[in-house]
């Protein structure tokens, strides 16, 4: 079956694959042709036609020949602004491992004023369960194991835009926004598919400057203490960011 | 201590930035031929309209943000200018000024294109992203990522192929893709642990994309991948996806 469908893509993509751009005119290209050849002979006519009368009255030579060299404007480029890059710092709750420090990367490209993608991978280090804590010398986890790392793609949405005022003569933009996205996180030995959404404030002191104050809940399903459940890891940062 | 570095980027960071602000470039110089120019102080349509530059005056155009421009006029006031207003200025010569929309003309024929994914790889769930550069409005060089998240096994993937969309001015329209790529599964922990593999896969596919608005569009598409493995057989495996895509 499914090498039935892969026949028939197979077979589809080979048709239209070469020559792409040039393939679309086929049908309309003999027409076209045709038509070329009538408008060339009709021209090659009218040109003898007007040769014959020019040799009948030729025009006087010019007085002056204009030499005027138009003047070639170099347009400068203008430089678009919707990459933004940076790094937070914060904390994040893993379930049943207490709460740590995070740190991560953030990248995000504006799409339009309403809407932004947004990237981010951070890093923490997961403290010990009450078990083991309570337990004494037991160590669910390795060293190795306790690290946790997560990425995730996200689609911003900026809810409230507005701007925030610093004294009589300070405005600066900014902007509460909704994330929603998809990503993995990698703990305990295995990776999990990961959900996140939550929502952040921006606060842009300058036009290349952003401040980020960001909550966000990381959810992924896990069978890491016998039984396969959601756990839900909620992470709070404070975030810095440069405009591209 | 161990934020340190991290302090660190943070400050290149800046640095990498400080000659972006403080570059004296030369910018671009237009005309307002609409009665006047309005300048908000925000670049978002909420933002209050607090000076306009007269018809005929000059402003200087700093930089672009999504669908505004930054704008500085004769008289040194900085603001925000929308897109299609800047549609109604001229350069020094009188010709229109004109910059790229983001609209259907857009969708039709762009140069990049970024999108997500999520979906299913052979049983297990995907995590994808992709940018493509199109040669013209039908052909595309295509580049994906994903990471997949299985039962049995987990894993990342990587293709690079073209793709070709049939009749790219239609607002829904149809595509096919043709490449190949690498896959490196990691298996799961059982008491047999079998070790790592990394494979060679070539893949086609078809698709399609739906043009929602401004320049995002929503793309469905499914591959069917060979890998070919190290074994006696090659393994078929089949993904769906579907996201969200942009153009610029």
């Amino acid at each position: 079956m499914e090498t039935g469908i892969r026949v028939l893509l197979l077979t589809a993509v080979l048709m239209t694959l070469p020559g792409c751009a040039s393939v679309r005119n086929w049908f309309h290209h003999r027409s076209e042709v045709r038509q070329a050849k009538a408008d060339a002979k009709e021209e090659a006519a009218q040109q003898d036609a007007l040769a014959a009368q020019q040799d009948a009255d030729a025009t006087p030579p010019r007085v002056i020949d204009p030499e005027v060299e138009r003047r070639k404007i170099k347009v400068p480029k203008i430089k678009s602004s919707n990459i933004e890059i940076g790094i937070q710092d914060g904390f994040i709750s893993i379930e049943d491992f207490g709460t740590q420090n995070a740190y991560g990367l953030t990248a995000a490209y504006h799409v339009t004023e309403d809407f932004f993608f947004q990237g981010e991978y951070g890093r923490a280090y997961a403290g010990r369960t009450s078990f083991e804590t309570l337990g004494g010398n037991i160590q669910l986890l390795t060293s190795a194991e306790r690290r946790f790392t997560y990425y995730d793609i996200a689609l911003g949405y900026n809810l409230l835009p507005g701007e925030a005022f610093i004294g009589p003569g300070r405005a600066m933009t900014s902007s509460f926004y909704f994330l929603g996205g998809i990503g993995g996180t990698k703990f305990a030995g295995d990776n999990r598919f990961t959900v996140d959404f939550g929502g952040g404030y921006r606060v842009l002191p300058s036009d290349w400057i952003a401040i980020h104050i960001q909550v966000q809940d990381r959810v992924f399903r896990t069978d890491l203490l016998g039984v396969s459940k959601l756990t839900n890891n909620v992470e709070a940062t404070l975030g810095a960011t440069v405009f591209f | 201590m161990r934020r340190l570095p991290f302090f660190g980027l943070l400050l290149s960071l800046v640095m990498l930035a400080a000659p972006v602000v403080s570059l004296a470039r030369e910018h671009l110089q237009v005309y307002v031929t609409a009665p006047y120019l309005e300048l908000r102080s925000g670049p978002g349509r909420g933002y209050p309209v607090f000076h306009v530059a007269e018809r005929n005056e000059s402003v200087q155009v700093l930089f672009r943000r999504t669908d505004w421009f930054k704008v500085r006029t004769e008289r040194g006031v900085e603001g925000w200018a929308a897109q299609r207003d800047m549609l109604r200025t001229v350069l020094a010569d009188g010709t229109p000024f004109k910059f790229d929309l983001g609209d259907r003309t857009g969708f039709t024929s762009h140069n990049f294109e970024m999108g997500i994914f999520a979906g299913d790889y052979g049983g297990s769930t995907i995590v994808s992203t992709y940018a493509s550069y199109s040669f013209n409005s039908q052909l595309a060089l295509e580049l994906s990522v994903g990471q997949f998240f299985g039962k049995f096994s987990n894993g990342v993937t990587g293709d690079l192929g073209l793709t070709h969309v049939l009749v790219p001015e239609w607002r829904f329209s149809p595509f096919l893709m043709l490449g190949t790529g690498l896959v490196h599964v990691t298996p799961k922990a059982t008491l047999v642990v079998p070790s790592d593999r990394t494979d060679q896969t070539a893949y086609v596919g078809g698709g399609v994309r739906y043009y929602l608005t401004r320049r995002f569009f929503v793309r469905a598409e499914y591959k069917s991948h060979v890998v070919f493995t190290k074994r006696n057989a090659n393994e078929e495996v089949d993904e769906w996806k579907l996201g969200f895509a942009f153009f610029f």
